[in-house]
């Protein structure tokens, strides 16, 4: 645990920005809506703004990317082919709690299970994330019925709590910890530990009051979800109410479907693109033959719920898939976002 | 920052997005939270609009047809070829001459086509693609208020009391304003949808009156006279701001309960009490899809007239409106592409007419144009030569003909079917390669800016309608798409007070915006407006289709979500695409869709081929069972181009009575 005063904290990022291309929550001039996104100065990136509209998993999984670059000579028979993966260093600097669990999430499903991404690993692995205590939470959250928020407690390599005009700044690897000292940064005493615990009650005491857009008592709800005790009004209400139109998936911090098509250039050369897909979408689930397992849009619909809040998908991800961040209740058109939902799950168990 | 606020360019709700720039190339998109209109929601189409702007599927230099083939060329050997040979229809007050504008085109583009048509080749022949709607409705709405758009708000739908929507299933062709409609029943908007199918929008309503297919005349008739005869109709508010009402009362007293029920399978105390609850509502809205699948024009007058009887015009919170299926179908219509108008509604026969004659320092032929398809569809009309702009949709109904023409030039940013007919080709700069400013079905305009640098160097339409001009020794002079916005606020009443400069500082104005109301205007005021509305004239023809022992089945139509338009965009993208694939796989020669009972009754299944037969056609489609259409009815959405040469394009009488085009056939088993 090391100390930072308020107005130095930026420094960090500045020395970050010296060998790693560097992302953060930016506010738009014209309009004040938060992305996060890749800065060309430090002083770009706001530490207090809102919860970004664009999730932070676009740093590692791009909305859309190329992967391969072809080109067929026809009258040679030739093909060249160039793995063009993005390779260059990244740091992050304040992601929010919930987004980095969602990165947790994301690195269990492409690099922990039988399959490497290469594309994914190349993005991941020479990454420097700094994680930012939300020492307030704001009206669209609920991290704290999904255990990620609102401290990070893993998948870190520096984590900074805002405690009166300083930074708490605690490492979460060696890599943290040698920056935080070539930083010649001022040890915290062990009194932070306490005063960093009250702070963070202090935040999920206002939950109640700030936090009102959504609540999801999730744990209610798993068992049904995955015994499939739920009825089958209860999905049709949901999917009369699903435009599909996939914003929930693209939102989503977890979300990791995504879809390959070649792109084809002006210069008669190909790309490979990789971009993000929903179990929204018929198309998605189809097969040749018109088989589609999820045919009805309420099954496509209650399949993304499974993913999100069964035991067997949880027991992948070692934590359920939602994280508790709002985004996909303000980006659907209908009113089914993963907490109303589990409204409406946990009112037909009431009943 | 790689996100550059901008405006989506698919249907007319005009929703905000960002598109990410990468290096000079757009890479993504992301919803606007705090815009006006969509609130950080977009559609399947908005959320893929990245890829069809990344497409390299582009004009990439003019062209012109020599010996049969198209050759690259400078636009300055294409401009001097077009006016050569466009020079041979002159002298003949141009009635050989037709121009076909863009509702995806800026208004800056269209007002220059629009220029180009009337001021240099004198011709008043120009009409808006894909549209058949859109047109009739600021019609009525234009000849009964003065206001030629949407008379209330989008954002005066969560606060309305009272929806009514007609007709097309607002979900899936402008989904957030049908998102925006759902969110207001939630929180206890009373919602009724007329229409024959239980669409998405039908199931999220209050109330769905199922009608019989092409009945929606008389249950809006008899809404008005059950409004009427029960004296809930607001009284104070027809004397007080209305003319006309008796005519229009006495065109719907002839209906009786009893034909009223058996015309439309719906009982007239469910009529009654609905029209009880429209009428005493604090404010209503009424909804209906303009575009290819909208209301004609006599539809639209009597939803008009029901809100006149109702009190639910020009007051807070109410508004008559028609939803334009394209970005700026709106936009188009307030630009003057269409035979009788110029910019803002104003009649080309008017006084109006000669302020235009001198801001353009040239003279106009006053005497209203012909519509393009008319021109086409006409074998005598003697159209020798068409102008083309961003074309999606037209081309399929009359390829022969288009293929007949003498000479036919093309302006466009992608690929395009219609470039086979053309022997002029002007490739143009594409949305965010250039400012322009679109204006969406609430009457919004909004600016969209330059974020990228045009394709292999397409010329942006100031730079390239001028350079043709001046062939015909017009000096046209600007510097920029604002050079041209200033000329069209010079000229049209309602854009008085828009600068760039508003609208780059908002996320756009609603006209009317002028030194009376510098801030735009939200909605029709009854009190402002300064005259009385008048009643429109309706037919009082409640002659509806019916079956017969021949043709047992009343075949009605739609539009799929992922069918937009023939296609040509959504071909350019990927998962759109891959979502109307995906319904093509199973049905490639489309469907139909019939309820449980017909089909035991027909002894088909699912998947099963039939074919449908007309008095004037038949096609093969596939059956797809359902419980959204009720026995006697036939579904069929609008997605197979064969369905449309081969089949609707011999009810061409048909096609041009929009969504109530309903085509009695009868179902056989292949």
């Amino acid at each position: 645990m090391y100390l930072i005063e308020k107005n130095n904290v930026m420094k960090l990022a500045e020395e970050l920005a010296k060998s790693y291309d560097l992302y953060g929550p930016v506010i738009d001039n014209e309009t004040k809506q938060v992305f996060f996104n890749k800065v060309e100065s430090a002083s770009e990136i706001s530490l207090t703004a809102e919860i970004p509209a664009l999730p932070p998993k676009t740093v590692v999984f791009p909305q859309i990317e190329r992967i391969t670059q072809y080109k067929y000579d026809k009258v040679g028979k030739k093909a060249e082919i160039a793995m063009t993966y993005d390779d260059r260093s990244k740091a992050i600097f304040g992601i929010r709690p919930c987004d980095l669990t969602g990165i947790i999430v994301l690195d269990r499903f492409f690099l922990g299970q039988e399959f490497v991404d290469d594309v994914y690993k190349e993005h991941r692995k020479r990454m420097f994330i700094v994680s930012n205590t939300c020492v307030v939470p704001f009206k669209q959250c609920f991290c704290v019925c999904t255990d990620s928020g609102p401290a990070a407690d893993e998948g870190y390599d520096l984590n900074l709590t805002e405690i009166g005009d300083m930074y708490l700044v605690e490492t979460g690897s060696e890599k943290g910890k040698a920056f935080a000292e070539k930083m010649g940064l001022k040890p915290a005493g062990d009194e932070y530990i306490a005063l960093k615990k009250k702070v963070i009650d202090k935040s999920i005491s206002l939950f109640e009051k700030v936090a009102t857009d959504n609540k999801a008592w999730i744990s209610r709800i798993m068992n049904r979800v995955t015994t499939g005790f739920i009825k089958d009004e209860v999905w049709k209400h949901i999917g009369n109410q699903c435009f599909e139109c996939g914003a929930c998936s693209f939102v989503c911090p977890t979300c990791s479907c995504f879809n390959i098509e070649d792109h084809n250039r002006f210069d008669g050369s190909t790309d490979r693109l990789r971009e993000w897909d929903s179990c929204s979408f018929e198309g998605y689930t189809k097969m040749a033959g018109d088989h589609n397992p999820r045919h009805p849009v309420e099954d496509r619909r209650n399949k993304r719920f499974f993913c999100k809040l069964s035991y067997s998908q949880s027991k992948k991800y070692l934590r359920p898939g939602c994280v508790g961040c709002g985004r996909c209740q303000w980006v659907c058109p209908g009113d089914i976002g993963l907490p109303n939902v589990v409204t409406y799950i946990r009112r037909e168990i009431t009943e | 920052m790689d996100y550059k606020s901008g405006v989506c360019n698919f249907c007319g709700t005009g929703c905000g997005n960002y598109l990410k720039i990468t290096d000079g190339r757009i890479t993504g998109v992301y919803s606007s939270r705090n815009h006006p209109v969509s609130k950080g929601r977009l559609c399947v189409r908005g959320w893929h609009l990245h890829e069809w702007l990344m497409t390299d599927q582009r004009i990439d230099a003019p062209m012109i047809r020599v010996d049969g083939s198209l050759k690259k060329v400078s636009y300055e050997e294409a401009v001097n070829f077009m006016m050569d040979r466009m020079s041979v229809y002159k002298g003949k007050e141009n009635k050989e001459i037709g121009f076909l504008a863009s509702p995806r085109s800026s208004n800056e583009n269209n007002y220059l086509f629009m220029k180009l048509a009337r001021g240099v080749f004198k011709t008043n022949n120009i009409t808006l693609d894909s549209e058949s709607g859109h047109k009739a409705s600021l019609n009525v709405l234009s000849e009964g208020t003065g206001f030629a758009g949407m008379t209330g708000s989008l954002e005066d739908i969560a606060k309305t009391d009272f929806i009514l929507i007609v007709g097309s299933d607002l979900t899936k062709m402008n989904p957030i304003i049908g998102s925006e409609i759902h969110k207001a029943q939630m929180s206890g908007t009373k919602v009724v949808t007329i229409c024959s199918r239980s669409s998405q929008i039908a199931k999220l309503s209050n109330v769905h009156l199922q009608i019989k297919p092409g009945s929606k005349k008389v249950i809006l008739g008899a809404l008005a006279k059950a409004a009427i005869s029960s004296g809930a109709a607001d009284s104070d508010y027809i004397s007080k701001f209305t003319e006309g009402v008796e005519t229009f009362k006495n065109s719907v007293n002839s209906l009786e309960p009893a034909d009223i029920e058996a015309l439309t399978g719906v009982q007239y105390s469910v009529i009654s009490e609905i029209a009880e609850e429209l009428s005493k509502s604090s404010s209503a809205m009424a909804f209906w899809s303009t575009g290819i699948a909208g209301l004609d024009q006599d539809t639209v007058s009597y939803i008009y007239d029901l809100f006149l009887v109702a009190g639910k015009i020009g007051k807070e919170f109410c508004g008559v409106n028609p939803i334009a299926g394209i970005a700026n179908l709106q936009g188009g219509y307030d630009m003057g592409a269409a035979p009788d108008i110029l910019t803002g509604f104003q009649k080309i026969n008017s006084d109006a007419a000669s302020k235009f004659e001198k801001a353009w320092n040239t003279t106009l032929n006053k005497e209203a144009g012909r519509d393009i398809y008319d021109l086409l569809a006409d074998k005598n009309s003697g159209l020798k030569a068409l102008v083309v702009a961003d074309h999606d949709e037209g081309i399929v109904r009359y390829e022969k003909e288009i293929e007949a023409l003498d000479f036919v030039v093309y302006f466009g940013a992608y690929d395009n079917p219609f470039i086979k007919h053309a022997d002029v080709v002007f490739p143009v700069a594409a949305l965010v390669e250039d400012n322009g400013t679109y204006t969406n079905t609430e009457r919004r305009v909004q600016l969209s800016q330059k974020r990228i640098e045009p394709f292999e160097n397409a010329m942006p339409g100031w730079k390239l309608f001028p350079m043709i001009a001046a062939k015909a020794s017009q000096n046209w002079n600007y510097g920029s798409a604002e050079d041209v916005f200033k000329e069209i606020t010079s000229l049209t009443p309602e854009y008085a007070g828009l600068t760039y400069a508003k609208l780059i500082d908002s996320m756009g104005i609603q006209w009317p915006c002028n030194d009376k109301n510098p801030a735009g205007c939200r909605r029709l005021d009854a009190e402002k407006a300064g005259r009385k509305f008048k009643f429109a004239p309706v037919s009082g023809n409640y002659k509806t289709p019916s079956a017969t022992a021949e043709y047992p089945f009343l075949l009605i139509r739609g539009q799929g979500e992922h069918f937009w338009h023939q296609n040509n965009i959504m071909k350019k993208s990927y998962i759109p695409k891959r979502e109307y694939n995906a319904t093509l796989l199973v049905f490639p020669e489309g469907y139909v869709e019939i309820c449980k009972e017909d089909a035991k009754a027909l002894q088909v299944r699912e998947h099963w081929g039939v074919k449908i037969v007309s008095g004037s056609g038949a096609m093969k489609v596939s059956v797809k069972i359902s419980d959204d259409v009720k026995p006697g009815t036939a579904y069929v959405p609008y997605f197979i181009r064969e369905m449309i040469t081969e089949f609707l394009l011999e009810h061409k009488s048909d096609i041009g009575r929009g969504e109530d085009a309903i085509i009695p056939v009868r179902i056989e088993r292949v």
